[in-house]
């Protein structure tokens, strides 16, 4: 099997015939076929409901899908249990629609944690933390409660925790959905950086002023279904 | 930063912030341990007055006659029938007015105006200490007590049967106490582990989505049920020695704890107790995480 450390491999996602159900019988996702190549920034457009967060879960291993095969970088995810599974997670970073913050903790904190689990030295982590909370204009909140920031505040919070750990696929759901534009080109601008740097990015948004002018594939979901892939496979 | 660094800090950062269940959890330990351990110290010390009262057993056999040396040797084979002995003594009518002046010490006058010869002779049988079972030692008495030329056999009968009853059900006692004691151990620390995991389901479960082990997860939760098992079972027993010394000095003198000789545990107890406590408690945690990682 190939680990994420190993020579990066031309695919990093691949989903084959992808079927995610609800009882009692809300269809998610609907035979979806999808190929993300290493390095690539793709977008995953759709209405609320379209499915994109269920396929952002899936992708991560947060959900299990119904049906077809889901692999990430070479490897079933959903097969992968203990240590294999766990140093898999440690290269996915995710930023959640709903957070998943700690609100009790400081702001520091919360993007530590992604790079604790790693066993980075806690003067690398505390450098990481510093210039993330730079590049997001948060430098002030550095040991605020995350519990009292801002609904935008937290939601970068959430994006720099994401990148934090320098994982070689990002899955970003909603980003700028409480941002204003000059902080939305803000968080854009950090993820092109990590894209620079090698990563692969998987965005989920229905803001269409982040994909408009972009060169990017794109990929619409309609309840469930796939309705266009812009620039790459055509579903 | 290695693994442990990481434990050590998660574990730090758990105690702060649960550390009134902690408290909790600990004091329960410390009372399991002080109660199981107050039975146990009570029961060894019996135990010890029992063999005591055993190296002290000896059955008397009250004779209607003084027995010549030829008597002797038979009776002497009579009772080595029956089972071995330690030793056989005879004691004339004459030997026992002696002793019986001795034991009355300065009101010996009071025999002044006895014969001598009042006194029944007897045999001090000392039986070998193996076969010092309540049972083995009345079979001895009822064969001896049908010697034909037997008065009476005594051997404190009421005395020794109440003290063996009594170390009979103070084992129970213990063997009770000491199950329900380690079951409530167990569960109050999977229990309050439970909680604790309850209570910090979303960071868990964020630790699980970031890419955290399980021994990242489950090693600080362990260590924790260590620590309470050893603190427990450590303010235990020093709770019980304190009460052990507060008895000590408060009953000093010649009373039932004199005749007793009460000690405390050895150290090679005292580890034993502390070892179980930590290996309990730790259990506990593991079962309170292997159930939250199964999930």
């Amino acid at each position: 099997m190939t680990e994420m450390n190993a020579p990066p491999q031309p695919t990093i996602v691949e989903l084959i015939k992808v079927s995610k159900n609800y009882p009692p019988d809300v269809i998610a996702l609907a035979d979806v076929s999808l190929t993300v190549e290493t390095g690539e920034m793709f977008f995953l457009i759709g209405k609320s409901g379209a499915g994109k967060t269920t396929l952002l879960k899936l992708i991560c291993n947060m959900e299990t899908p119904s049906n077809g095969l889901i692999e990430v970088a070479g490897q079933n995810i959903h097969r992968l249990k203990g240590k294999k599974l766990a140093r898999l997670r440690q290269k996915i970073g995710v930023a959640y629609q709903d957070f998943k913050l700690l609100t009790d903790r400081t702001v520091a904190e919360n993007i530590a944690i992604s790079m604790e689990v790693s066993y980075k030295k806690p003067p690398v982590i505390s450098k990481r933390v510093k210039d993330l909370l730079a590049q997001l204009e948060l430098s002030d909140k550095h040991d605020a409660i995350t519990g009292e920031l801002s609904r935008g505040e937290q939601q970068r919070v959430t994006l720099a925790r994401a990148v934090a750990n320098s994982p070689t696929l990002i899955l970003v759901d909603e980003p700028t959905g409480n941002l204003d534009a000059a902080t939305t080109e803000k968080v854009m601008n950090l993820l092109n950086k990590c894209k620079s740097s090698g990563a692969t990015i998987i965005i989920a948004t229905h803001d269409d002023s982040l994909y408009r002018h972009t060169d990017h594939r794109i990929m619409e979901l309609c309840r469930g279904k796939i309705r266009r892939v812009n620039g790459g496979l055509q579903a | 930063m290695n693994f442990w660094f990481a434990v050590l800090r998660q574990m730090g950062r758990n105690l702060r912030q649960t550390w009134a269940s902690q408290c909790m959890t600990l004091l329960t330990v410390s009372l399991s341990v002080l109660i199981f351990a107050f039975f146990y110290l009570i029961y060894t010390n019996m135990l010890n007055a029992g063999d005591k009262l055993g190296d002290d057993l000896r059955l008397i056999v009250y004779l209607q006659d003084e027995p010549g040396p030829e008597m002797q040797e038979q009776l002497r084979r009579k009772i080595t029938d029956f089972d071995q002995v330690q030793e056989i003594k005879f004691i004339s009518r004459a030997q026992a007015y002696e002793r019986f002046a001795k034991q009355l010490g300065q009101n010996k006058d009071v025999l002044e105006d006895m014969p001598t010869d009042f006194l029944p002779p007897s045999i001090e049988v000392t039986p070998l200490k193996t076969l010092r079972s309540l049972n083995r030692v009345k079979l001895f008495s009822e064969y001896l007590s049908k010697l034909p030329v037997t008065l009476k056999v005594q051997y404190g009968q009421d005395w020794v049967e109440r003290f063996f009853y009594f170390i009979r059900l103070l084992s129970i006692v213990v063997i009770l106490s000491g199950s329900l004691l380690i079951l409530t151990t167990v569960f109050m620390v999977a229990y309050t582990i439970r909680l604790t995991i309850m209570g910090r389901q979303a960071e868990l479960e964020l630790l699980r989505l970031v890419g955290a082990t399980n021994d990242y997860i489950r090693t600080p939760f362990m260590l924790e049920g260590l620590m309470q098992g050893f603190f427990g079972s450590t303010f235990g027993l020093v709770s019980l020695y304190s009460l052990y010394q507060w008895i000590k000095i408060r009953f000093s003198g010649p009373g039932i704890l004199y005749l007793f000789n009460f000690t405390f545990f050895t150290p090679d107890t005292i580890v034993l107790i502390i070892i179980a406590s930590i290996l309990l408690c730790t259990v506990g945690s593991y079962m309170s995480m292997q159930k939250f990682l199964r999930i």
